[in-house]
Formats: structure tokens, C-alpha cells, sequence
């Protein structure tokens, strides 16, 4: 039964012309959309996070655009990056020349390898409907591939920019392969201006005693949406680490989904900075599918304004998954009155030998905390910034890029009004 | 220094200074002793200026100015430092940074010039000699991780960062080993001097053979029982809190 009356965000974005190329991969995705609507709060997975806002907006496709990407560049993004505007690849803003023999990193429209394993990561059932709309209509991509046995010591760097003068839509795609034994130090960014929705979806597979660390950096534009997806599957005695920083976006949404072999590894770190009206969502799917695998989880929140941040972090022990560690925290921090906090972890543990553990904080400042500070003659704004500052800068400590972690502990600086303290890192 | 008169504070309604009067010159050493529950460290958390005492009464002025008036980073700022019996943890702020931070807030309410991070680091590499504490630990976030004893030993290098002109040090020994006491009791030792003031708050007598006060006052029930030269401290290493407890008792103390 169809209705003609309401207008559904999903038709109206497939009505378009379908991209050329992943036929199959693309129609079954149009076909699961076909039967869906855009989910409201009365969907218990979107309880909190209202996309009334989004269904108000009619985007059109995303046409190429160029941008000044220098401002975008850290010092040591040279030779080893992939530029995406609107979709759409970047070759003059892009530069792989250092990029070492072996590896490809290269655009999906120029890569016939590895193609093959697009759209294979990950459960075959519950996609995301903006996952759908990716694989229907994404135009572009990156594509990593990294053989066996070769560390990479250079970390490779992705931009996907947005410059949306009128409400566009944008599907950025990452494949990320690291064959047995591999390393890599990945760095994911996205930053935009004007109303988007932007819908990115990674797949990444790291085999037998592969190592893949991963920096997420999401600086969307204030009006955009972003709701993405990411799936990864790790191989026995695979370790995948990876750290979300949200600090953009009107509403964002991040689903990753992890499933780990036998004594596999995983690390889901993630940060929202949120101010203003904001929303954050992270919906986590931690998959303990064989034994020994350990997982650890750190999602911290700082909340201002009207902003809201939501968290839901599945963890899944499945029976045979004996020996599994996993760990997850939700630790937030509420500035002010209005801002909003829902935390949720939802354990299933469905085998007995196992070490899991939660939990949950939501609060404001300690005010022992403030009062040791004060004792040492910082003021009491000085002081509330000071660990404001602390509980954000804490995730990004451990970042191994020097200037990427220096950059952002000077967002986070300014975002936290503790610019005027000085260095602090 | 420091003029303490019958003082009197609550926690939550609850009455836990019960008139209190003091009196630290300059170059003096005062150990406050006393049972647990006494209130000797309430006594330094008030003077610090902790937000959860509410001061009912008395007055206490620290170098002619009155305390109450003050919030407790305008008196970090006029001279107090007090060392914490237990040390906040900030993640994410290292521990060098944090030290200039509070040294250039200290400095410029002095009309004294603030340090760059390379002059502070020159700075500072003599200072942590004074607490023999290993460099790693400037580099390190703020008390995160540390243990008991080093962050006594991080509490003894703020004091001597932002060289106070009264220190009050709150349970310095508890968690501390002999070897670890011994250093920081000899690095406070150190930082005394003629125009500086200490007050060691501590339940045991064992400090106070290496910081050795001119005064002590035993505290129980929020009040002095007791006030005498060193030689009291020996004697309660002795004989315990009871028989102090007993003869005020029977002092006719109120």
C-alpha cells in the first residue's frame, strides 16, 4: 500500500538518477528504503533523537564543488591524503605521493580491486536506513588496502568537505582492508558549510594480526546532519582502536558495529562537545562473537546550552565467547540546565566465563575538584574551564598525530573558554 | 600571620569548630594534633576557604585582612597554601602546565612577571630537585595515576612553586612510607623561613620528629584542649589522645 500523500524524504532522495556501477548492491538497498519511512522517536532505536527537523528540509544532489583545502591541512598531510568535496573526489586537492609501495589508497571510481568486498561488511539484516541511502546513491569513495605484513609508519589522512550553498545530500564511502598482520594509523575528517545531510558509511576489515588505528574528527557545519555508519570486522588476534570526536553538526548520529574473532581487540573511544541546540547520538554495537576478545569503551560527553547527547552501547557476549573482557563507560558532563544527557548500556551476555562491566556517570563539575583548583588561586571560572577543558582533553591525550592532537586540544580550548589559561597541554 | 579568634563553623547545620582561638607569627612551626573527628582538618579546610563550611562565628584575620571576605582563590593568591590530604585528579592537564598556571595567577596578582613555558621549565627542574621527584611526573596529567605518596610529593612542589607565606599541610604523612616522609618532611623543613608560617595538621607524632613545631595544640570536639611546646607531641606518641580528653574533662573545660 502506497501513500501519495506525505512526502518521504527516502523517495524523494531516490528519485534521482541511480550512479553508475554496484547495480545489485544498490537496487537491493533501494528496496529495503522503498518500505520504509524516516524513523520517528516512536521507533524505540530513535527514542531521543527527533529528525523532524531533517524530514522539513528538501535536499538536492550534491553538485562538485572546489574548496580551499590549506586550512584543512596539518604539517604532516603531505603525500598521504585523499580529498572528497560534496562526494566527489578531489585530485588537485588530493596527494598520495608518499604514499608507500603497496598500499592503494585511491578513490573507488579509479579502483577495481577490492571492490568486490563493498557492501560485505557486517550483519546482512537491520541496515541503517541512511546506510541504504549510501550504498543507493553514494557517487565516490576512498579506498584502502593494505597488504600483509607491511606497517605503515606514515598515517594517512581523508577529508571529506562539504560546501552546500543550498541544502544538499552527500554520501562519503571508506573500504579500509588491512591484510594479514598490517598496520595502519588512519585519520578520518569531515568538515562542511551551509545544510547538508550527510550520510558516511566505512567499512573496514582488519585480518589476522592487523592493527588499525583509526581518528575520527567530525567538524561539521552547525546546520548539517550527519548520520553515519561504520562496520568492522576484526580477525583473530586483530586489533581495531578507534576515537570519535564529534564537535559539529546540528543532529549527528555515529552507529559503529564491531564484531570481534578469537582474541581479537577493540577500542570505541568517542567525545561530543556539544553546545547551542545540538544533538549527539552514538548507538555502539559491540559484537563478542568468539572467545578472548577484549573490548574497551570510553564515550564522554560535554553538554551546554539546550544541547542533548545520547548514548547506546550495545555489548553482545555471544555463548561460545568464553574469556571475553569488555569494558564501557559513559562518563558526561552537564553544563548547564537545559542540556540533556540519556546514557544507556545494554549487556547480553550469553556466555559464563566472562569479565564485563558498565558504567555511567552524568553530572556537573565535582565541586571538591573546583575547590582544590581554587586553593591554588585560579578563579572560579578559571577553574570550572580548567576541568572542563581536562574531561575533553583527557581523549585526546593519546592521539599519535602531534599536530592533529595539538590542534584539536586547541578546539577544544576554545570550546571550553580555557583559551585564556595558556598551554595547558 | 595568622590571628584566630574564637571560631566557630558548621558542615550542613552540624556544628564542627566550636570556638577555636590561635594566634601563628612569622617563622613559627604549629602542629594542630587530635583524634579522628576532632575537627583538625575541618580547621584547614576552613581557612583554605572550602565552600561546604559555613563559618558561624569569630573572626580570623591573615595579615591584617579579614578571611571571611575572601574567596579561597583570592587567598591562595594572598599567601594560604594548603596541601591536601587527598590530592584532586585532572586528566587531561599536564602537571607542568598546571604548576605555571598557578605560579603566573600568583605572580601577576603580585604585579610580579609571569614565566614562558621555557622559563618555567627552568624553574621547575630546580624545584622538583627539592622533592626528589623524577621528571616523568611533570609530563604526566595532573595527579592522574599517581600514588599516595606521589601526590604528597606533587603537593610538597606546589608549595614550593608558589612559595606561600602560610602553609597549612593536612595529613601530609597518610599514605606516606618512612623513606617517602622523610624526603618530603625534609623538604618542607627547607621551605620554612623567617617570614613564612607552617601548620601541620596530623593524627600521628611521627612527622612532627622530622617537621618539628614550636607548638602544639590538641584538638577534639572542634575545640583546643590543649596548647604546649613540642615535647606534647612526644608525649602523646606515649600515651594517646585519652588522657588530654580526660583532664580537660576534669579541667572543667566546657
Amino acid at each position: 500500500m502506497t501513500s501519495a500523500v506525505a512526502s518521504n524524504l527516502f523517495a524523494d532522495l531516490l528519485s534521482g538518477p541511480r550512479p553508475s556501477e554496484w547495480d545489485s548492491l544498490r537496487e537491493e538497498a533501494e528496496a529495503r528504503l522503498a518500505r520504509r519511512d524516516l524513523p520517528t522517536t516512536r521507533d524505540e532505536d530513535w527514542k531521543y533523537t527527533d529528525l523532524k527537523a531533517l524530514g522539513a528540509i528538501t535536499f538536492g544532489p550534491a553538485p562538485r564543488a572546489t574548496v580551499d583545502v590549506s586550512g584543512h591541512l596539518l604539517p604532516e598531510m603531505v603525500g598521504n591524503r585523499q580529498v572528497f568535496v560534496n562526494g566527489h573526489h578531489s585530485p588537485h586537492a588530493s596527494c598520495a605521493s608518499a604514499v608507500p609501495a603497496g598500499v592503494r589508497f585511491l578513490p573507488l571510481s579509479t579502483a577495481s580491486e577490492a571492490c568486490h568486498a563493498l557492501g560485505s561488511v557486517g550483519p546482512t539484516h537491520n541496515q541503517s536506513p541512511f546506510e541504504d541511502l549510501n550504498t543507493a546513491r553514494f557517487v565516490d569513495g576512498a579506498v584502502l588496502l593494505v597488504p600483509k605484513n607491511l606497517k605503515v609508519a606514515l598515517p594517512l589522512h581523508l577529508l571529506f568537505l562539504t560546501k552546500a550553498e543550498t541544502p544538499i545530500t552527500v554520501f562519503p564511502r571508506l573500504m579500509v582492508v588491512l591484510e594479514r598482520g598490517a598496520e595502519l594509523e588512519l585519520v578520518e575528517e569531515h568538515h562542511g558549510e551551509g545544510t547538508y545531510l550527510t550520510c558516511p558509511v566505512v567499512e573496514i576489515r582488519v585480518a589476522e594480526g592487523a592493527v588499525l588505528r583509526h581518528e575520527r574528527v567530525q567538524r561539521d557545519s552547525d546546520e548539517a546532519f550527519h548520520l553515519g555508519t561504520l562496520k568492522a570486522e576484526v580477525a583473530k588476534g586483530g586489533q581495531y582502536h578507534s576515537r570519535t570526536l564529534s564537535f559539529g553538526a546540528r543532529l549527528s548520529r555515529q552507529q559503529p558495529w564491531v564484531r570481534l574473532a578469537e582474541s581479537a581487540e577493540a577500542t570505541l573511544d568517542g567525545l561530543a562537545l556539544l553546545d547551542g541546540a545540538q544533538v549527539a547520538d552514538t548507538h555502539s554495537f559491540m559484537l563478542h562473537a568468539e572467545p578472548h576478545a577484549r573490548s574497551h569503551q570510553l564515550h564522554k560527553c560535554i553538554v551546554d546550552g539546550h544541547a542533548r547527547a545520547v548514548f547506546n552501547g550495545q555489548v553482545l557476549v555471544a555463548p561460545k565467547a568464553q574469556g571475553t573482557d569488555a569494558k564501557q563507560q559513559s562518563r558526561n558532563l552537564l553544563l548547564s540546565e537545559t542540556a540533556r544527557v540519556d546514557t544507556k548500556p545494554q549487556l547480553e551476555i550469553y556466555a559464563d566465563d566472562v569479565k564485563c562491566s558498565h558504567g555511567a556517570t552524568v553530572g556537573a563539575l565535582d565541586p571538591e575538584e573546583l575547590f582544590y583548583l581554587q586553593s591554588r588561586g585560579l578563579n572560579a571560572d578559571d577553574a570550572r574551564n580548567l576541568l572542563t577543558y581536562g574531561f575533553a582533553a583527557d581523549v585526546l591525550t593519546h592521539i599519535p598525530v602531534a599536530s592533529l592532537r595539538r590542534a584539536l586540544r586547541q578546539l577544544v580550548m576554545a570550546r571550553t573558554q580555557a583559551a585564556s589559561l595558556g598551554d595547558l597541554a | 600571620m595568622l590571628s584566630i579568634k574564637n571560631l566557630t563553623a558548621s558542615i550542613n547545620g552540624t556544628p564542627v569548630l566550636n570556638g577555636i582561638d590561635l594566634e601563628i607569627r612569622a617563622g613559627e612551626t604549629h602542629a594542630i594534633m587530635g583524634p579522628n573527628g576532632s575537627g583538625k582538618s575541618t580547621l584547614g579546610k576552613v581557612l583554605a576557604g572550602h565552600p561546604a563550611y559555613e563559618v558561624t562565628g569569630g573572626e580570623v584575620l591573615f595579615e591584617g585582612q579579614n578571611l571571611f571576605e575572601m574567596e579561597a582563590d583570592a587567598r591562595a593568591r594572598a599567601g594560604i597554601f594548603m596541601g591536601f590530604q587527598h590530592p584532586i585528579e585532572v586528566p587531561g592537564v599536564s602537571n607542568a602546565s598546571f604548576l605555571r598556571l598557578a605560579y603566573n595567577k600568583k605572580a601577576e596578582a603580585e604585579g610580579r612577571d609571569e614565566l614562558d613555558p621555557l622559563e618555567f621549565d627552568d624553574f621547575i627542574h630546580e624545584k622538583i630537585k627539592v622533592v626528589a621527584m623524577k621528571e616523568e611526573f611533570l609530563d604526566r596529567s595532573l595527579n592522574e595515576g599517581f600514588s599516595g605518596g606521589e601526590k604528597k610529593r606533587n603537593e610538597i612542589l606546589q608549595m614550593a612553586v608558589l612559595e606561600p607565606r602560610l602553609a597549612i599541610l593536612d595529613e601530609l604523612d597518610s599514605g606516606l612510607d618512612i623513606d617517602a616522609l622523610r624526603v618530603l618532611g625534609d623538604a618542607v623543613n627547607k621551605l620554612q623561613r623567617a617570614d613564612r608560617a607552617l601548620l601541620i595538621i596530623t593524627h600521628f607524632p611521627r612527622i612532627l620528629e622530622i617537621i618539628q613545631p614550636q607548638f602544639v595544640h590538641v584538638l577534639s570536639g572542634g575545640r583546643i584542649l590543649k596548647s604546649a611546646g613540642k615535647e606534647l607531641a612526644l608525649e602523646l606518641e606515649e600515651r594517646g589522645y585519652d588522657w588530654v580528653l580526660e583532664e580537660a574533662a576534669a579541667g572543667g573545660a566546657r
